[in-house]
């Protein structure tokens, strides 16, 4: 019995895919991937050749200051998202007909609206003398602060992420089978009891995709508490814009952009075995 | 590995018997061979820790006109090897030539062949006509022979009603047969089809099975069917590959493999058999002498060259056993009964091993009935034990 | 399912209101009489809805923006279309990486990214021109186009591009006969979602461009955080009631 030579067969030749695969992760490794190292670069050359801006970053006192305000907002932001978030994704994938539709387009139409007029809608409300200290004034609670401050730059926040928190909930929610919960019932579980045992766990990782996710949007995140905040209430990212554009400390801004990208990249690693990259995108 | 020719077609189709189909002539090639692989492997993910052998040393050839099943349980390499034919996936080793030509580096749509999906894979973006024509206008035929081939096709699967249909508003069978005619259309010299039926339900799947054996018949054209139901291989084909686990394991006609089993593999896949463990006793002519423990001896034609003492396994059918009492053998014990309508299979036990025996119902053949607890004796018919060394 | 709460319904609602409210806020303002931005006071008027067509300041913005707007929602459908079918096709065993690598603009904070894109505008020229824009927004934008079209593809059966081989297409006859117009709502979906992303698109804009060439993003950002002008106001109702239509259409469309 002769065996013919393993000779491995390679696929036969189709350039054409082959070009087609390749360009856009050509691309975006030229104009994105590369530039970082550039930035990387910056980071340690600007103004001067070493670790000075990193060094800044890490001991200087207005810095930590300014991560810890950012720690801050993003934690609390992402504590009263996500409880939102949880509730219209589940009355919009469990509610009945009429009420998931509602719900859907009062996800969907800040969804699609730009960052800026949603941004701007809250300044409407939020200013002094605004609507909301209106409001409070024909309700007796004159005084009531309001303007730029930390919480108006939460609210702009929450406002931002709920519809992107919504999606990865959604989807895993619509994926729970509705007859484990008919099974649980029929096993003598209390509607209530259905949903802390059975319904909740089941969706815990929509949530925690969301977690993540919102977390990482507001850590990077700077139109929206750059007009709410309105300079008082500065956080990492928009140090960022300042120190390129204001201070033109471009060493500074590339350093911190770094930084940014490293924390980003650390909470990801963290969430992984959690969640998957997919669910992140899908919903 | 010569066993894939070895067995010459006893059943000489009677060229009476062929239909032309309307308007050109069958394809024919006789005594040709349509497809052939050699010394065929196939790896999935080569080098990598996920390596998997799909095929091992795989020899086959195919004659033209030929309906020809690769018939085998799931996973065993099947697909592999019609998608090596298909030229949608590359042999790791060896060599498949079709019609002469070695294709092993031709892709898909340079090979005169194509393919009948198991999901049929009809365009869903055309009509039922424009999916038929689509083979031929890549051939870049004439718009009035696409038209007059797309005709006739419809005609040939009798669709002309759902022409200007699109697949989705259709069922199973007619999609199946759309299926065909596309496949058909462009008068492939080989069709490959893979488990075509088995998405449809069982009085649909025996009705086709008829329509896809006259249409072979009528196109002449070699077919390559694939299925894991044995029923349907036998039915339909003129010879069987029975495959498993990569392994090619027989080639020949629906009664050698039924009959004439070479391996416990075979003998256990198609059909039932009570496989038992023997000794030989002594060879005398063609004839050895085969010790059952617990049983006795028992005689049985040997092909191949045994030794005294050798271990083998005897295969014998259920239907070819021989059930009696009163004649003073009684050696086994009926444990259980099933009624299956049109027999009774019987559940015996005979020393240490466990025997079925089936008997057609109603006294047939003056065959009596029995109940478990039985003692019975057990007899088989001539010639019903086959041998195996493997 | 867990019987009604009255308490969970009540809640929702006030979430679904919390959404809409800054929306709904900025309505009346648009039509002030006044120059500045403030509650008409019994005085209504239209003149900061005709301020948006003056061709020096925002109509000149919204041509930019549309412009830039299409030619990378263009160029990203077609890369990211490529590429999705690329990976369909090939399988390649480096899918996965490659699938992370295109996505990564969308993990990676804006604002760094928008650092990055500076940083290659400068090097080669392009800051605050239309063309560098472009190519930042395609940047931006891609992964979602590759999302949108990768999910349609996922939904595609793998046979009917070996069909279509089989019966003699060439690759590019079939991706072109058979592939696409299989995926033609997800084209669509990806074009959709990155002009509407490249329209509204502001961090990495607001670090490459503004001087030359202001988008729509860029003139409302000026705005708000120069002297608040009404015409915003106006601006943004306008974006907001398309949004809405839109949105309600395709509702009763399915
Ligand atoms: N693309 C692939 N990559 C890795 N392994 C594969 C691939 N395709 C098939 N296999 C493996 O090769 C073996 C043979 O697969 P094949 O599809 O040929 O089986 P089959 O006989 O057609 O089975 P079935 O009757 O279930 O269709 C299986 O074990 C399968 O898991
Ligand atoms: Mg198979």
């Amino acid at each position: 019995m002769m065996r013919a030579q393993s000779t491995p067969v390679r696929r036969y030749a189709a350039t054409g895919s082959l070009a087609m695969l390749w360009a856009l992760p050509v691309i975006l490794t030229l104009a994105y991937v590369l530039p970082f190292a550039g930035v990387t670069l910056w980071s340690v050359t600007r103004p001067e050749l070493g670790l000075q801006n990193y060094v800044r970053i890490f001991t200087g006192a207005d810095f930590q200051a300014i991560f810890f305000r950012t720690a801050w907002v993003c934690l609390v932001s992402t504590a009263i998202t996500i409880p939102i978030a949880y509730l219209l994704a589940y009355y919009w994938v469990m509610g009945s007909g009429r009420r998931s539709r509602l719900v859907e387009i009062c996800i969907f139409i800040p969804f699609w609206i730009s960052v800026l007029v949603r941004a701007f809608g809250w300044v409407v409300i939020l200013r002094n003398n605004g609507l909301a200290s209106d409001v409070a004034n024909a309700f007796g609670l004159g005084g009531l602060s309001t303007g730029r401050n930390v919480w108006s730059v939460i609210t702009g926040m929450v406002h931002f992420m709920v519809p992107f928190a919504v999606l990865p909930m959604a989807s895993v929610m619509r994926k729970i089978d509705r007859r484990v919960l008919l099974a649980a019932l029929g096993l003598g579980c209390r509607p209530l009891g259905v949903f802390w045992r059975i319904y909740l766990p089941m969706s815990l990782p929509g949530v925690f995709s969301a977690l993540a996710m919102t977390f990482i949007f507001s850590l990077g995140f700077f139109v929206t508490p750059m007009i709410l905040g309105g300079g008082r209430v500065v956080l990492t990212a928009e140090t960022v814009f300042v120190q390129m554009f204001q201070t033109a400390n471009w060493g500074l801004g590339a350093a911190l952009g770094v930084v940014l990208l490293v924390a980003v990249f650390a909470i990801l690693w963290l969430s992984q075995r959690v969640m998957r990259i997919e669910q992140l995108m899908s919903r | 590995m010569q066993r894939a020719i070895k067995h010459p077609d006893p059943r000489p189709r009677a060229e009476s018997n062929i239909v032309p189909m309307a308007g050109s002539d069958p394809v024919r090639h006789p005594n040709s061979v349509a497809a052939e692989v050699r010394n065929l492997r196939k790896t999935y993910n080569a080098g990598t820790p996920h390596a998997h052998e799909a095929l091992k040393d795989v020899d086959l050839s195919i004659r033209a006109n030929e309906f020809f099943t690769l018939l085998g349980p799931s996973g065993c390499g099947k697909t592999t090897l019609l998608r090596i034919l298909g030229g949608f996936e590359m042999l790791t080793s060896g060599t498949c030539r079709i019609f002469g030509e070695d294709v092993s580096r031709l892709p898909p749509e340079a090979r005169p062949v194509n393919t009948v999906f198991q999901q049929y894979a009809l365009f869903p973006h055309m009509t039922v006509r424009r999916n038929i024509a689509f083979g031929l206008e890549m051939l870049g035929k004439p718009r009035a022979e696409v038209e007059s081939t797309v005709e006739r096709m419809l005609d040939l699967v009798h669709m002309t009603d759902y022409a200007d249909r699109r697949p989705d508003t259709m069922s199973g069978g007619q999609r199946q047969r759309v299926a065909l005619a596309r496949a058909l259309a462009p008068q492939p010299k080989l069709l490959l089809l893979d488990e075509p039926l088995s998405a449809l339900d069982l009085k649909l799947r025996q009705k086709m099975r008829l329509e896809l054996k006259s249409l072979q018949r009528e196109t002449g054209i070699t077919f390559i069917f694939v299925t894991h139901d044995q029923e349907e291989a036998l039915a339909m084909s003129d010879r069987v590959a029975v495959i498993s686990n990569g392994h090619l394991q027989q080639v020949g006609t629906p009664e050698d493999i039924y009959e004439q089993p070479q391996s416990r593999f075979v003998a256990d896949f198609i059909g039932e058999s009570n496989l038992i463990e023997a000794k030989v006793a002594g060879v005398t002519g063609g004839e050895a002498s085969l010790d059952i423990e617990g049983f006795g001896k028992v005689h049985a034609p040997v092909a191949e060259r045994v030794e005294d003492g050798q271990k083998v396994w005897l295969s014998i059918r259920p239907e070819r056993l021989v059930l009696g009492s009163g004649d003073g053998q009684e050696r086994a014990k009926v444990t259980d009964r099933t009624y299956l309508g049109n027999a009774v299979e019987y559940h015996l036990h005979v020393g240490e091993h466990a025997l079925t025996a089936r008997s057609p119902r109603g006294g047939l053949r003056g065959r009596q009935d029995f109940a478990p607890g039985d003692v019975v004796s057990v007899g088989f018919e001539p010639g019903s034990i086959k041998v195996l060394l493997s | 399912m867990f019987g009604k709460s009255r308490l969970g319904g009540f809640l929702a609602g006030a979430s679904g209101l919390f959404l809409l409210l800054p929306l709904v806020a900025v309505i009346p303002f648009s039509f002030t009489a006044k120059r500045f931005l403030s509650m008409p006071d019994g005085e209504y008027s239209l003149r900061h809805y005709v301020a948006i067509f003056d061709p020096d300041t925002w109509l000149a913005s919204i041509g930019t923006s549309t412009l830039v707007a299409l030619l990378s929602s263009v160029i990203a459908t077609a890369l990211a279309a490529a590429f999705g079918i690329g990976i369909w096709l090939r399988r390649p065993a480096s899918g996965r990486f490659l699938i992370g690598l295109v996505l990564l603009p969308i993990i990676v904070p804006p604002v760094t990214s928008a650092v990055a894109l500076y940083f290659l505008l400068a090097q080669i020229g392009l800051l605050d021109t239309v063309p560098g824009l472009v190519l930042s927004h395609v940047v931006m934008i891609v992964p979602f186009a590759v999302i949108a079209i990768l999910g349609a593809l996922s939904r595609l059966d793998r046979n009917l591009e070996l069909a279509a081989r089989n019966l003699g297409a060439s690759q590019m006859q079939s991706i072109i006969m058979v592939i696409l117009p299989n995926i033609r709502f997800g084209l669509f979906a990806a074009w959709f979602v990155s002009l509407v992303m490249s329209w509204e698109e502001s961090s990495v804009t607001l670090f490459v461009s503004g001087v030359n060439v202001i988008t729509l993003p860029k003139r409302i950002w000026d705005n708000l955080r120069l002297d608040l002008d009404p015409a915003v106001a106006a601006i943004s109702v306008i974006m907001i009631l398309a949004t809405t239509l839109v949105i309600l259409l395709r509702k009763s469309e399915t």
